[in-house]
């Protein structure tokens, strides 16, 4: 197969994940090719390279370790693989990911021959991956890249966080694609947004935002119903309701708004900059945005995967710039990153090739 | 309206002491009025909840979160009556938790009669811990002074005095923390060091390993202390207590359950409703404990546990700490 071939038989199975992946045409896949690897056809003929001509070689096997959260992640993983015509060999988490098992029954037998899943890590799939793709938490990643050999490629997704930065929105027209960022996936992703920073200016108008965001969270929920929650997660959060409610009275600079008795959402407004723990599951934060935004947020902003923007703007960005994530987007798009995005900071398809050059 | 006592910290010492004229309900009622009256953010808190100065019963009293320990002073007597203050583990940025004592008294003869209650060993003990001089707001270091005598300490500035272990003619009770234990031995691993304490010998030890990222569960920690100094796993007891509390619950043995004494409560709640989970079921851990005359009397506890008759089984210090994915908690940063 081809990669034109290939991408058109993926886009075709991929069409019923497009509320978890975005637009798969063939012309997005092969488009994601061509940006990554400078020709859409660099891995089925040589292409001019400067005064020769370069090939790129897939990956043999591609052993991905993916965490069960973030479906959409682990999907795109996978479609990537097939996109460069690799083996694919994926240790989902145990239980599985539903939406694994059912992309891979919509692929044709020639592609659903190079995927094979497991929720143990069968003896050998590590070694015979040419390159290993890791999903979760920094201490899996660590375990992994440990157990890599140096000759593999490796490339380790670990802990991220988000935040969204409301620049400049005297009528709240923001609200409802902030609740949606911090809604979807219920927190779990690195894309999610934990705290929203916002401009109080005028003084009280970040209080203000957490209120009307409060409004847009209840909005989503009732279209958008939040998952279970395991008992650890509810304690989770309704200790974390309990805490600020105490702050709350006995202290203005704290203020608290709570979905429902079932945990459906909570929003808390709180003064200082520190980027504080959230139980996710839909737990966010509203802070003012302080002077100097990276080194006022503490330890968090080592960690910063995406940056939402309202308005979305390039000097917004480069005012942000330091923070170091690898996406600036609009507020309401935090989660819908192109298929391009460099992942990490990193370009995921290209990463995973090795170029072989021709001189004549 | 319940009556302010006139002397709380008499009373709950006579109590404390073996004066079972007091009853655990009353105690605490009169404690809650009092604080009530005299500790402000409390005061806020239960107005906020539809609390007033008088309860009817002991589960009414509003349990403060653990959490607010670091913003709030819950002092229910004037500051510059403070004798000590033990302090959390302090976190960069999120700062740390304080509980101020008017006198240590109390504090102290809970911490005697609470183990004596327990039924736990009377020594001579060996401490894994640093000594209180050496950790002057840690409740833990405190209380372990109050059992142990200062020669006792056998890990000054953190070294580990191997030779004292090595050289044990009778008995021993050790007490530290999990992750000490854990250090020791590590330390006996790296020296080869193998012993066998004498027979009889036992240990206590406590706390979780939160901001050091390790985990064990305690059988396998009970494992090791069988395997590093021939003590029976079943001779191995669990303290659960916190700086926010003046009282300890002990469990013996890896699957022990713990259990208070007469002047605390623990009940294991729905984390939403705060109603008591059934016998089987899992839920959070509220503590009322009256030998808190100073600050609150109850504690909305961040740990889990099942409630198993009128003791509980404890199911891990922090519950927050949840696998996350890609997507990262505050709390994994900040160790908390």
């Amino acid at each position: 197969m081809t990669s034109a071939q290939r991408a058109g038989t993926l886009a075709v199975a991929a069409g019923p994940f497009r509320a978890l992946l975005g637009a798969t045409g063939a012309d997005d896949l092969l488009a994601w090719l061509a940006l990554e690897l400078g020709h859409a056809g660099a891995i089925d003929e040589w292409v001019d390279y400067g005064k020769g001509r370069t090939k790129a070689f897939a990956p043999e096997t591609i052993l991905h370790v993916v965490s069960g959260n973030t479906p959409h992640a682990a999907l795109q993983s996978i479609v990537g693989g097939l996109l460069l015509g690799s083996r694919n060999l994926v240790k989902l988490p145990r239980g599985g990911i539903a939406e694994i098992g059912d992309f891979v029954t919509r692929l044709p037998e020639e592609l659903r021959a190079k995927v094979q899943t497991a929720e143990e890590l069968p003896p050998g799939w590590l070694a015979e991956a040419e390159a290993v793709v890791v999903y979760g938490s920094d201490e899996t990643v660590a375990r992994f890249r440990g157990l890599a050999s140096p000759s593999q490629i490796f490339i380790g997704y670990g802990h991220k966080a988000s935040l969204g930065v409301i620049w400049d929105d005297p009528h709240f027209v923001s609200c409802d694609g902030a609740a949606r960022d911090a809604s979807l996936f219920d927190q779990q992703g690195c894309l999610s947004p934990q705290v929203f920073y916002v401009r109080d200016t005028p003084s009280g108008f970040a209080r203000e935002y957490a209120e009307h965001l409060a409004s847009a969270m209840d909005r989503f929920n009732r279209t958008h119903p939040r998952g279970p929650l395991t008992t650890e997660e509810k304690a989770a959060i309704a200790n974390l309701r309990a805490a600020y409610r105490f702050r709350a009275a006995g202290d203005l600079r704290v203020a608290l708004w709570e979905g429902g008795a079932n945990l459906d959402w909570t929003v808390v407004y709180e003064e200082d900059a520190w980027f504080p723990a959230s139980p996710l599951n839909r737990v966010i934060f509203v802070k003012p945005l302080p002077e100097g935004l990276p080194s006022s947020i503490g330890p968090a902003s080592e960690y910063i995967g995406a940056v939402g923007l309202f308005p979305c703007t390039e000097e917004l960005a480069d005012r942000f710039a330091a923070l170091r994530p690898s996406r600036f987007c609009a507020i309401g798009r935090m989660q819908d990153p192109h298929w391009t995005w460099h992942n990490g900071g990193v370009p995921r398809l290209a990463s995973l090739v090795k170029w072989v050059d021709f001189e004549s | 309206m319940q009556e302010e006592a006139a002397n709380p910290e008499a009373q709950v010492l006579s109590w404390i002491r073996g004066d079972r004229r007091a009853e655990f309900g009353d105690a605490a009622l009169q404690l809650h009025a009092c604080h009530f009256r005299h500790n402000t953010p409390y005061r806020l808190f239960c107005e906020q909840q539809g609390v007033g100065e008088s309860v009817k019963s002991w589960r009414q009293i509003p349990c403060v979160p653990q959490e607010a320990f670091k913003h709030a002073d819950l002092r229910s007597f004037p500051a510059g009556q403070t004798a000590k203050t033990f302090r959390t583990s302090g976190t960069t940025g999120e700062g740390f938790g304080q509980h101020h004592f008017r006198t240590l008294e109390i504090y102290e003869t809970a911490v005697r009669e609470g183990w004596r209650l327990a039924g736990m060993p009377r020594g001579p003990f060996l401490v894994i811990a640093p000594h209180p001089d050496e950790a002057p707001h840690s409740s833990l270091s405190h209380m372990l002074g109050v059992l142990a005598p200062r020669e006792s300490f056998i890990a000054p500035q953190g070294v580990i005095d191997l030779a004292r272990l090595s050289s044990l003619g009778e008995p021993v009770c050790l007490l530290g923390t999990a992750l000490g234990f854990l250090h020791l031995f590590e330390s006996m691993d790296r020296q080869k060091i193998s012993l066998r304490l004498p027979s009889g010998s036992c240990a206590m030890e406590t706390g979780g390993y939160k901001g050091s990222g390790r985990t064990i569960s305690r059988a396998d920690l009970y494992a090791l202390f069988g395997n590093k100094l021939g003590i029976d796993p079943a001779d191995i007891c669990n303290e659960y207590g916190m700086t926010e509390l003046s009282s300890q619950f002990y469990a013996r043995g890896p699957r022990g359950l713990h259990r208070g004494p007469f002047w605390a409560r623990a009940v294991i709640a729905d984390p939403v409703t705060l109603e008591e989970v059934g016998e089987g079921e899992t839920g959070i851990v509220l503590i009322y404990d009256a030998a808190n005359v100073g600050s609150v009397v109850g504690i909305r506890t961040r740990d889990l546990a099942i409630k198993r008759g009128d003791a509980f089984e404890l199911l891990g210090r922090d519950p927050a700490a949840l696998p996350r994915g890609c997507s990262r908690s505050a709390d994994e940063w900040f160790g908390a």
